[in-house]
């Protein structure tokens, strides 16, 4: 019964799978992957009107849920399957987003006040954790290292 | 499932009912072998949107994260990487299709150009690291040298370290190591700087001066004069780790991060490029660093692209296992379902790739 069934099974997955033959279309894919690619780094060039990160990112997610279909709907052939493939999907990307979603009223939101929350670290894990602040002197620092090592440079020259 | 076919209830007078015919509908109208893998790739989904929501939520809810050069990581490596992932998802699916054709030969040759394709990503990974770690950036300590604050606790490990090194150099240098009581030649309240500063660097090169205290006699100068030029770098070095001990006794936060800034300093501007501190300057240093927000960022990306990339690992061994096989058309399934693993791994790095490396 059960070489019936794999037959059977088999038979079907060669009529739903004749009908799409040809490699151009993977090439096709395959440029469209690298063309997406590189406009991911259209947001770092002079070109990109909207300065705001928030923007970028938001691109970015765009073009990487684009490339991500075409590698499910063509290269993994789920374009050419059966109905099936809603019930695994859709309740993978159903658990995916609600799980950042259920993350983000704790941990996401304990620093930037996000719903009005105000929450915060402890007092002993504030005292190690990075601080904005800190990030700025070191800049600072930075900046003058990076010119006094370049002046240091020229006289010794 | 069977179903009864109802076609005979009613027979015509005179003749026999025939049997019942059964109906056998499969399931789902997939081979068990793709199920199988189609019923994994939803558990790894799971697993990947985990840990990428995780990622996500600390990333967005940290108060400060470091930008992708601080913590020295390539974009355009990333997106080679991003390339070469692709290439080899377009590789499997040729293999695919040469198989289905009977064409076994054509199969293997693009399998093994899969398994080159993925050994390159493998081998990027693995350059990408060690510049990770090249730099003190290790996702568990002691192996990490990074600091969250320029603070009192990292002027502490910088001191710890540059004693560490001044003993071993001096020891290497056949000088005698410095008494417990006595205060270091150098040290000095953190208003003076360092000495090294107000000397010449040819003497400084030379000689170096050890003070020797006890409770009855007078201090005394101790002069080493060096030789050869092996010692004379040794005692160079020795001078510079004294400045650094000096400085790092200090509490002025802006001091701290000024030591920072020298020992790793941030990348100030796009143009600047990567400007060397002490620690590149020196492999041998490996001086405490400072890279606010730089545990997580380390524990975050280690993880992702860690499992990541044993996930590849993974496929590359199926892959070869795959070319000591025939891969003709009967074996066309089995190179579907390898390939189905093998285009979900590229998805992961898909959305890892800008996640980590862009955003």
């Amino acid at each position: 019964m059960s070489h019936a069934h794999d037959d059977h099974a088999a038979h079907d997955h060669h009529a739903v799978h004749a009908d799409h033959g040809g490699i151009a279309k993977y090439i096709y894919v395959f440029l469209a992957l690298c063309f997406l690619t590189t406009m991911s780094f259209f947001t770092y060039s002079q070109y990109w009107p909207w300065p705001d990160p928030a923007v970028k990112r938001l691109f970015m997610t765009a073009v990487s849920c684009t490339k991500a279909m075409l590698v499910i709907l063509f290269f993994m052939h789920v374009k050419y399957e059966a109905n099936w493939k809603y019930v695994l999907t859709i309740p993978a990307s159903i658990m995916s987003v609600f799980l950042c979603l259920a993350l983000v009223p704790d941990i996401g939101a304990r620093m930037n006040g996000l719903f009005g929350y105000q929450g915060k670290y402890s007092n002993e894990r504030l005292q190690h954790v990075g601080d904005p602040a800190d990030v700025k002197a070191m800049l600072t620092a930075s900046e003058y290292a990076a010119e006094h090592g370049e002046h240091e440079a020229e006289e010794s020259e | 499932m069977a179903s009864i076919a109802h076609g005979h209830e009613h027979p015509a007078a005179g003749h026999h009912a025939h049997p019942p015919k059964l109906q056998y509908h499969p399931g789902l109208p997939i081979s068990n072998g793709k199920l199988f893998m189609w019923l994994f790739l939803s558990t790894e989904i799971m697993f990947f949107a985990a840990l990428i929501g995780v990622y996500i939520v600390i990333r967005f809810g940290a108060a400060v994260w470091p930008a992708t050069h601080e913590v020295h990581l390539s974009e355009p490596i990333g997106a080679f990487n991003t390339f070469v992932l692709i290439c080899s998802s377009v590789s499997v699916v040729l293999a695919l299709e040469a198989a289905k054709l009977n064409n076994a030969a054509g199969a293997k040759s693009w399998v093994a150009i899969t398994l080159a394709l993925g050994c390159v990503f493998l081998g990027v990974k693995g350059y990408e690291y060690r510049a990770k770690f090249a730099h003190g950036i290790y996702p568990w300590s002691p192996l990490s040298l990074v600091h969250e604050q320029p603070d009192v606790y990292y002027g502490s490990a910088v001191r710890a370290r540059a004693t560490e090194l001044i003993t071993r150099l001096k020891a290497e240098a056949g000088i005698a190591p410095t008494p417990a009581n006595a205060a270091p030649a150098a040290a000095a309240p953190s208003g003076d700087a360092a000495p090294a500063d107000a000397a010449s660097n040819e003497d400084a090169a030379t000689t170096i001066q050890q003070t020797q205290t006890t409770e009855a006699s007078p201090a005394d100068a101790v002069e080493v004069e060096a030789d050869d030029e092996e010692t004379r770098e040794r005692l160079k070095h020795i001078h510079t780790l004294e400045g650094l001990q000096a400085r790092s006794a200090s509490t002025d936060r802006a001091e701290l991060a000024a030591l920072a800034a020298e020992i790793m300093p941030m990348p100030v501007s796009e143009e600047a490029g990567h400007v060397k501190g002490l620690n590149d300057k020196y492999p041998w240093l490996k001086m405490p660093v400072v890279i606010p927000g730089g545990n997580m960022w380390a524990s975050t990306y280690f993880l992702l692209t860690g499992f990541h990339a044993l996930h590849v690992l993974v496929g590359l061994i199926v892959f070869g296992i795959m070319l000591t096989m025939v891969l003709d058309s009967q074996r066309a399934g089995v190179i579907e379902n390898v390939g189905l693993y093998w285009h979900f791994v590229d998805l992961v790095w898909i959305f890892l790739f800008p996640l980590l490396y862009l955003f």
